[in-house]
């Protein structure tokens, strides 16, 4: 059995670090052994009825790649990812309560057009990516979803969201979906995913009802999480979750059902870094509460 | 019209009175229910297919909450959309979930809104109708919220409950409870670790071996002080798999525990682990020993 993680590490303050979702972040610390995650927010991306702003979101887009991977802009930041000629997937959620937005859909596929791929060339796509040509094609990949409680898994993540890429989906629920790390290794991914996007426009930070929604718990955070490593990008969602379920719903529920899915997509398969230490976090933009 | 002969529409109506009564004992067929719950509530209609998902169907249905049905007895659920004819949508879903305990159960975990007075027990909040009837827990979910769709979200919850039979007895183990300081209405009953956690984290493993055979009550207590102490009684098969979950608990939880397992926790409350047959009680949170030894020596347990 794993090292448990139970309610006293919680109390002694350690789950974090457990987790992967430390407090430790620091703002723009430099160091080049740090796999680096961006928090871009901007507080003029959703109006008061959270509709997308889809112009700033694309600034937004940008912003993040180009600090990423140290580029100029956005659209030199795609083409070091991907390169003329290839077939991209964009692997999206189309979960009819929160989705991933039309509009970052569509920012990403500019800037891959921008990059040299061909339009045609580009699928989009979330429950048939198994059997899609332009995924089953696919040379790179580029994951993208909102941020979300799970009810099983804990969090709803770039991690989870590869699941549809499994034979079985169901048969990565046991132990609270402990194994989603494993489908990273499968021959339709392994190695192929140049971006992971966690959209914390409306993140939603705990679940109730029939299908784990209510729109009591989703908030205007107004920000996305990107980075290269999704490992690394679930684990600072992760935290800012930890951070708004403390804030509202009190200390004793700052943790959803534990997503050790995180941690063992490190530990276990070895396909990031869950390591707070090993996390730098780069904020850009609006910083009113931002919470990590 | 189709013409039937006489001996077949009496079997008809036989067969019909016959799932009236099977269902109004509350055993009867969902399916059932797309004859008789209202097509047209207020402004809503009838939006497209009635539909049933069973345990092995349900997980196309709903993504995130699935397990949350899987882990108790859940037969299928009955499920029709509503819409207006301004777009927006109500989903009522009516589970068999094979008992009124285990109804209840899956009611009890997830209590956060005031009583809506439909059915054994109800909240409604938010654009969300949750109650239990019988053997049948009822949601009725909206899209969008205002006044004129919490009246119909209410008027459909009133129109569906008749249709569910009976009221059934709740868990027997929550008679077990000392009813001093408890907090009926966040008493939640359940089997698995999942649920556990949803309603108080205690570990990312099962470190209490729950599973489908495992009754749990998780009861909220008042103490006296700001704070609230938690008791958890599982029942277990039997006397050693109870003392065997004891053990393991008491080794990840709290070490340090004595053979009375009982332990001071980083916040400055106990956490107490006490076995009596196949009953394993843990209190979390108590102010003090003395409290913790209290509750537990109060606990209304069965002779076997």
């Amino acid at each position: 059995m794993n090292r448990s993680v139970t309610r006293r590490d919680f109390l002694k303050g350690t789950t974090s670090a457990l987790l992967g979702a430390s407090l430790a972040f620091g703002r723009e610390r430099e160091s080049a052994a740090k796999t680096r995650v961006v928090l871009v927010r901007r507080r003029d991306v959703l109006d008061e009825d959270s509709r997308i702003d889809a112009d700033v979101l694309q600034d937004m887009l940008d912003e993040a790649a180009a600090r990423l991977l140290d580029q100029p802009d956005g659209a030199s930041a795609f083409r070091t990812l991907v390169k003329p000629g290839e077939t991209v997937g964009i692997k999206t959620n189309v979960w009819s309560y929160l989705p991933t937005p039309p509009e970052l859909e569509a920012a990403i596929k500019r800037r891959l057009v921008d990059a040299g791929i061909e339009a045609e060339k580009i699928g989009l796509d979330d429950h048939t990516v198994r059997t899609n040509p332009l995924f089953v094609n696919a040379t790179s990949l580029i994951n993208v979803r909102p941020c979300r409680t799970h009810y099983l898994a804990g969090m709803s993540g770039c991690l989870k969201n590869y699941i549809m890429f499994a034979e079985s989906q169901e048969a990565l629920h046991p132990d609270s979906c402990a194994d989603l790390g494993a489908v990273f290794k499968l021959p339709q991914v392994r190695g192929k995913t140049r971006l992971n996007i966690l959209c914390v426009l409306t993140p939603q930070f705990h679940g109730r009802g029939p299908h784990h929604f209510s729109r009591r718990y989703v908030w205007s955070y107004k920000g996305l999480l990107v980075g290269r490593d999704p490992v690394a990008v679930d684990a600072v969602g992760l935290r800012l979750i930890m951070a708004k379920r403390r804030e509202v719903l009190g200390k004793a529920q700052e943790l959803p059902p534990v997503p050790k899915h995180i941690q063992l997509a490190d530990t276990r398969h070895g396909i990031g870094t869950s390591d707070p230490e090993a996390i730098e976090l780069v904020k850009l933009g609006w910083d009113e509460d931002i919470l990590i | 019209m189709k013409v039937m002969n006489g001996s077949r529409a009496l079997g008809g109506v036989a067969a019909g009175l016959l799932a009236a009564l099977t269902l109004s004992m509350g055993g009867g067929e969902l399916r059932d229910l797309s004859d008789r719950v209202p097509r047209e509530v207020g402004a809503f209609a009838a939006a497209g297919e009635d539909r049933t998902y069973d345990r092995k169907t349900l997980y196309d249905y709903m993504n995130g909450g699935a397990e949350v049905y899987l882990a108790f007895d859940f037969r299928e659920v009955w499920t029709r959309p509503y819409a207006d004819p301004g777009g927006r949508e109500l989903a009522l879903d009516v589970y068999d979930m094979g008992s009124p305990a285990e109804a209840f159960g899956v009611f009890s975990c997830d209590r956060e809104d005031p009583e809506a007075g439909i059915g054994q027990a109800s909240e409604y909040g938010f654009g969300l109708l949750r109650f239990w009837q019988g053997k049948f827990f009822v949601t009725v979910t909206a899209s969008d919220e205002g006044e004129d769709v919490d009246e119909v979200i209410l008027e459909l919850g009133r129109e569906v409950v008749k249709h569910l039979g009976p009221p059934g007895d709740g868990p027997d183990m929550l008679a077990f409870l000392p009813a001093d300081g408890l907090r009926p209405d966040r008493t939640s009953y359940f089997h698995s670790s999942i649920n556990l956690n949803n309603r108080f984290f205690v570990s990312s493993e099962n470190i209490l071996r729950l599973d489908r055979a495992a009754d749990c009550v998780f009861a909220e207590y008042e103490t006296g002080t700001e704070e609230e102490a938690f008791l958890l009684l599982v029942r277990y098969p039997d006397d050693g798999k109870a003392g065997s979950a004891r053990g393991s608990f008491l080794a990840a939880y709290a070490p340090e525990a004595g053979e009375e397992g009982l332990a001071r926790t980083e916040d400055g409350t106990w956490v107490f682990a006490s076995r009596t047959g196949r009953f394993l009680a843990v209190v979390f949170q108590s102010p003090s020993p003395e409290w913790a030894r209290r509750l537990v020596s109060s606990l209304r347990l069965p002779e076997k």
